[in-house]
C-alpha cells in the first residue's frame, strides 16, 4: 500500500527537490557539468556476433491480456513496460568474477530519501536519478554500454524469445501439500488427525537420519523464478510495453528482469538484434507498434478461416 | 326563406368569384412589380439556392443516438496501472471500428456469425438470448443461449475475438435481472428462441424496454438455490414453486449490512463519463 501511494507523492517530491537544488546551489551544478564534460565521449560500438551477449532490461508487470492468431487460436500475454531504465554501472571482467564483464542496470525511479548514501554515490555517478530495482547482467566484451545510456522497450523485437526473473509472489508459511505437492492422506475412513501431514521423512534404521533438502513445511515464495523462452509478440514504442507470451512470476507492478534467452534451440530467432541496444537517436524512425508475424492485430478485417 | 337561402347560395359563389379574381389580380400585380422592380435598380436580386434535400438512408443500420458505454471498457476497481487500461482501450476502439459491435443487454436477442473450421461454408451462426455478460477490456465475453431440438445450448463468444464476422441484434429488450443464468432452470419455453427470427425495429432514441417476465421454474432441485438473496434475483414466479416458509428460510442468507458497507462501494459515475468522452472521440476519428 505504502509503495502504490508513495509513487504519486515521489513525482511531486522529485519536482520540489529539483527546483530547491536549483535555488540554493547554481554553482555546484555548473562545477558538475565541467567535471562531466570531460568524460562526454560516447563509447565504441560493435556489431552483433555469433555468442554475443548483450544487455537485459528491467520491467515493470502491468497485467494480462488477451491475443489472437492470424489462424484464430487465443493465447494470453503479459504486458511488461519498461520504466526509467538505464545503465548505471560497468564492471570489467577482473572486478567482476575474472571471465565475462557486466553491467549494472537500474529499473524505476524512487525516492532518494529511503537510499543508503554508498547506493546514492553510485547513482550520482552515473547521473542518474535513485532506481528501485539495481541488476547485473553479464555482457560479452563487445557489447559494453556508457552509465547514463537510457534503455528502451525497442531493444527486443517481436518474434524473440527471452527469460524473465522476479521475486514470486510470497505465500508466507505454507504447509507440504501447496508448497510441495504432497498427497496428504484421506478425509475419512478413520483417520485421526491426518489429512495435510507429510507422512514418512526417509528410510529407517540404515541412515537412522534425515537428509538434508528433505522437503519439509516452511515459507513458500519470495524467491527470484526464472520463466524461460517467453516469445515477444508485441513491443510498443510509445508507452515502452513488451507483450510476452504467457505468465511471468511476480505480483502486478512488481519489478522484472528480462534478458535474452539461454535456451540453444531459440537462439535462432536472435539476428541481428539492436546491438548494443537500441538508441532513439538513430533509429527514431520506428512505428508505434511493432507486430509479430502471425499476431492478428486490430485494424485488419475480421479473420475468415479456409 | 328558400328563396332567401338560393339568394345566398348565388352571393356567396360571386363572392368567391370576386375574391378569386382579386387574388389573381395580385399575383399578377405581383409578378408584374417583381419584375419591373429590377429593371429599375442596378444589382440583380440575391440567389437564394435552394434547400438541401435531407436523405434518409435505410439501408445501414441506424446509429443509436443512447449514451451508451459497453460495461467491458469501466476498469475494475485494482491496483493496477492505468496505461494498461488505455492500451487495451486503443486496442478495443480499432476492432470497433471494424466490427461493428451493436448495443445490446443481459435478455437481448442476438445472432452471432463466426468463422468455424469445421463447419460447412465455414461460416456458423447462433441465435439465442444473452444470459450473462462478463470480462474487461479486450477478453469480455457474453453467453448465448438457445434450444435446439430438445437440448438447451449455450455459447459463451468473445466479444473481440477475430472470428466473429458479424453480431446483430434482433430484438433489444433489458429484463429485470443482470444475470439471467436461471433460465436453465426454469421451463424450456422461455429459452427458446427462433433460429429464423427476423428483427424487430426498436427505436434508437429513449429508455431501452425493460420485460418484466417472471418465469417459471422446473421443480426443486436447481442448480443453484436461486431463492436467496444473495443472487437478488426479481425474474423468478416464487410463489408457484416455494412455499413462505422456505422463503423466509431463504432469507437467514441475508446480508443486511452490506448496502452501509462503504468499503464496498465503487463509483464509476466519473470514469464512465471521461471514458465515454474518450471512445467517442476515438471512433469518430
Amino acid at each position: 500500500m505504502a509503495a502504490w501511494s508513495c509513487r504519486f507523492l515521489l513525482q511531486r517530491g522529485t519536482r520540489l527537490i529539483s527546483l530547491r537544488a536549483a535555488a540554493e546551489s547554481p554553482v555546484q551544478l555548473v562545477g558538475c557539468v565541467r567535471t562531466y564534460m570531460r568524460k562526454n565521449e560516447p563509447w565504441q560500438r560493435h556489431e552483433w556476433t555469433e555468442g554475443s551477449r548483450r544487455v537485459g532490461l528491467v520491467a515493470v508487470k502491468l497485467g494480462m491480456a488477451p491475443i489472437w492468431t492470424t489462424t484464430g487460436e487465443r493465447h494470453v500475454v503479459t504486458m511488461l513496460q519498461v520504466q526509467d531504465c538505464h545503465v548505471i554501472k560497468y564492471l570489467p571482467k577482473e572486478e567482476y568474477d575474472g571471465c565475462t564483464a557486466a553491467l549494472i542496470v537500474g529499473g524505476k525511479n524512487v525516492s532518494p530519501f529511503y537510499r543508503s548514501e554508498s547506493e546514492l554515490e553510485m547513482f550520482r555517478n552515473a547521473g542518474v536519478p535513485p532506481k528501485q530495482k539495481v541488476t547485473t547482467f553479464k555482457v560479452s566484451d563487445n557489447a559494453l554500454i556508457k552509465p547514463g545510456t537510457p534503455l528502451y522497450a525497442a531493444h527486443f523485437r517481436p518474434g524473440q524469445y527471452v527469460d524473465v526473473t522476479a521475486k514470486s509472489i510470497g505465500k508466507g508459511f505454507q504447509g507440504v501439500m501447496k508448497r510441495w505437492g504432497f498427497k496428504g492422506q484421506p478425509a475419512t475412513h478413520g483417520q485421526t488427525k491426518t489429512h495435510r501431514r507429510p507422512g514418512a521423512s526417509g528410510p529407517g534404521g540404515d541412515p537412522a537420519k534425515v537428509f538434508k533438502g528433505k522437503k519439509m513445511p516452511g515459507k513458500m515464495g519470495n524467491t527470484y523464478i526464472t520463466a524461460h523462452g517467453l516469445k515477444i509478440w508485441r513491443v510498443n514504442t510509445k508507452h515502452n510495453v513488451l507483450y510476452v507470451h504467457g505468465s511471468v512470476p511476480g505480483h502486478r507492478n512488481c519489478l522484472l528482469k528480462v534478458r535474452d534467452t539461454a535456451l540453444p534451440t531459440r537462439s535462432s530467432t536472435l539476428l541481428n538484434p539492436p546491438f548494443p541496444t537500441y538508441f532513439s537517436e538513430e533509429e527514431a524512425d520506428l512505428d508505434e507498434d511493432l507486430y509479430d508475424d502471425n499476431l492478428f492485430f486490430h485494424t485488419e478485417p475480421s479473420l475468415t478461416l479456409t | 326563406m328558400a328563396a332567401c337561402v338560393k339568394g345566398l347560395d348565388k352571393f356567396t359563389f360571386s363572392l368567391r368569384l370576386i375574391r378569386n379574381l382579386q387574388l389573381q389580380n395580385e399575383r399578377y400585380l405581383s409578378t408584374s412589380l417583381c419584375r419591373s422592380a429590377p429593371e429599375s435598380n442596378a444589382d440583380p436580386p440575391r440567389f437564394i439556392p435552394p434547400s438541401k434535400p435531407v436523405i434518409i438512408d435505410k439501408t445501414q443500420p441506424e446509429a443509436s443516438k443512447r449514451k451508451f458505454l459497453s460495461p467491458e471498457f469501466i476498469p475494475p476497481r485494482q491496483r493496477t496501472d492505468p496505461v494498461k487500461f488505455s492500451m487495451e482501450r486503443k486496442d478495443m476502439i480499432r476492432r470497433r471500428k471494424v466490427l461493428d459491435i451493436p448495443e445490446f443487454y443481459v435478455g437481448s436477442i442476438l445472432a452471432v456469425t463466426m468463422a468455424d473450421p469445421n463447419a460447412s461454408g465455414k461460416v456458423n451462426r447462433f441465435v439465442g438470448i444473452c444470459i450473462q455478460r462478463g470480462g474487461k477490456g479486450l477478453g469480455a465475453t457474453f453467453v448465448l443461449r438457445n434450444i435446439i431440438n430438445n437440448q438447451g445450448v449455450e455459447i459463451c463468444y468473445e466479444v473481440y475475438s477475430p472470428r466473429i464476422q458479424k453480431i446483430e441484434v434482433l430484438k433489444l429488450e433489458k429484463r429485470l435481472d443482470d444475470n439471467l443464468m436461471y433460465l436453465r432452470d426454469a421451463l424450456p419455453e422461455y429459452s427458446t428462441v427462433d433460429p429464423d427470427m427476423k428483427p424487430v425495429n426498436y427505436s434508437h432514441t429513449g429508455e431501452v424496454p425493460v420485460n418484466k417476465i417472471k418465469v417459471r421454474m422446473r421443480p426443486k432441485p436447481w442448480s443453484k438455490r436461486w431463492e436467496r438473496p444473495n443472487f437478488d434475483i426479481q425474474g423468478i414466479r416464487f410463489d408457484l414453486c416455494l412455499t413462505p416458509e422456505q422463503m423466509a428460510h431463504a432469507q437467514k442468507w441475508a446480508k443486511p449490512w452490506e448496502e452501509y458497507d462503504m468499503l464496498k462501494e465503487y463509483d464509476t459515475s466519473q470514469l464512465e463519463k471521461e471514458i465515454f468522452l474518450e471512445v467517442q472521440q476515438e471512433m469518430n476519428k
